[in-house]
């Protein structure tokens, strides 16, 4: 599945994903009275990450009875004043600074942060900044996590090299992968093609065996269709 | 031929290599400017479009020579200091044109010496594109290949649609059609 914004670039724009976090589960503390929304339920895979609403049964919704929503319902009722939102636990001030000193300790990993978490606290701090204790903290903290983490992430390009095939990167998020990935498959395709069998070919006839030259036409004339 | 319809392609294969004729070939003296004949004598060296030479070779009617872009001046220059070589205004498809003259010429160094320019050069396009500030850019820019610059604009432009995205601005996008037609109506 690609994005639909830029087809020659196979990426997401991102809004495309922040459309894909809306999905996500907030709780909320809703003020009217509602039966439950049954909604149709749909399951798609994204970056090999099963994202499904489980259930696609909201609700039901009464005042003051916390209940959880994904989070586009949640904002669209924020929108209408018919909730209030309930601040994700890894959201708040303590927590957020936590995390950051854990960032900053250990240059090597990421810590585990929701997937999607650049995008779900762009939109609470957007729609539901009333809700959130500290915005302003909270928000600092935040873009200070993701300059730190993409730091890292940098740092850890400049490490790739002819013999790097495979990155693994746990606990990165889905907007931080979008950022990197047209950079990142573009250098991975390059120092796959300068690393080629052919290349490395060349490279050990050259050291190995200078005198066997006249016998090389043969390979030679192979290689030359690349 | 995966990679028929790429315009960068049949543009890098216009990059100028120099040959040398192994037979002697009968009109065609334009090829030669020196020529006093309508004929390019044996021996002779000339200077061909990298696709010329590509099929006068495979024919066995010249033998090429290993361009100036991977002379030993450039090779001593890239181990240097590689970043700060000024590589486009020497061949802009550089690495393109390294691995289809490869296997043509007897220099079996060519491969090692594309990698190790790359990677090196790699690391420096990688810490300016992300960060650098637009001042910077103009600067740096004219040294950087086709290949290059590609990389370079890929990680520019996706930072710079993430800054876009998180500053926020119109939610709801109009299409454009739209705006003109409700114009013309007025």
């Amino acid at each position: 599945m690609a994005g639909q914004s830029d087809p020659s670039l196979s990426m997401f724009s991102a809004a495309e994903v922040e459309f894909l976090a809306e999905d996500e589960m907030v709780e909320i503390v809703p003020n009217l009275n509602m039966d439950t929304l049954n909604l149709i339920c749909v399951n798609f895979i994204f970056f090999g990450y099963f994202l499904s609403l489980s259930q696609g049964d909201f609700g039901p919704f009464r005042p003051q009875m916390a209940t959880s929503v994904p989070l586009w319902l949640a904002v669209a009722l924020k929108k209408r004043g018919k909730c209030t939102i309930r601040c994700p636990q890894w959201m708040s001030v303590e927590k957020l600074t936590q995390v950051l000193e854990a960032e900053r300790d250990s240059p090597a990993q990421f810590q585990p942060l929701p997937f999607h978490y650049v995008e779900i606290s762009r939109l609470l701090f957007d729609n539901a900044r009333d809700d959130i204790p500290d915005m302003y903290m909270a928000r600092s903290l935040i873009e200070d996590i993701r300059d730190v983490r993409f730091h890292k992430f940098e740092s850890g390009l400049e490490k790739i090299s002819s013999s790097t095939h495979v990155v693994k990167l746990k606990n990165l998020s889905a907007m931080e992968v979008n950022i990197v990935r047209p950079f990142f498959v573009r250098a991975l395709q390059a120092f796959a093609k300068h690393d080629s069998p052919q290349m490395i070919h060349h490279q050990q006839d050259a050291m190995s065996s200078r005198q066997a030259h006249p016998q090389d036409d043969g390979p030679r004339r192979d290689l030359r269709r690349r | 031929m995966s990679r028929y319809f790429d315009i960068d392609d049949i543009i890098m294969e216009d990059e100028l290599s120099s040959v040398v004729f192994k037979v002697g070939a009968n009109g065609v003296g334009l090829l030669d400017p020196s020529a006093e004949t309508n004929r390019v004598e044996q021996g002779s060296k000339v200077e061909l479009p990298f696709w010329l030479a590509n099929e006068l070779y495979l024919r066995q009617a010249v033998s090429v020579i290993v361009p100036q872009c991977f002379n030993q001046k450039t090779r001593r220059e890239i181990q240097a200091d590689a970043a700060y070589v000024d590589l486009r205004s020497r061949c802009p498809y550089f690495y393109e044109l390294g691995c289809k003259v490869a296997p043509l010429i007897g220099d079996r160094t060519i491969g090692s010496f594309l990698l190790y320019a790359f990677m090196n050069r790699f690391k420096d396009v990688l810490s300016k594109a992300h960060s650098a500030a637009f001042a910077v850019a103009p600067r740096f820019l004219p040294l950087l290949t086709k290949e290059e610059m590609h990389l370079y604009e890929a990680a520019r432009s996706s930072m710079t649609a993430f800054k876009k995205w998180r500053v926020g601005g119109s939610r709801f996008e109009k299409a454009s059609i739209l705006g003109k037609k409700k114009r013309s109506g007025e």
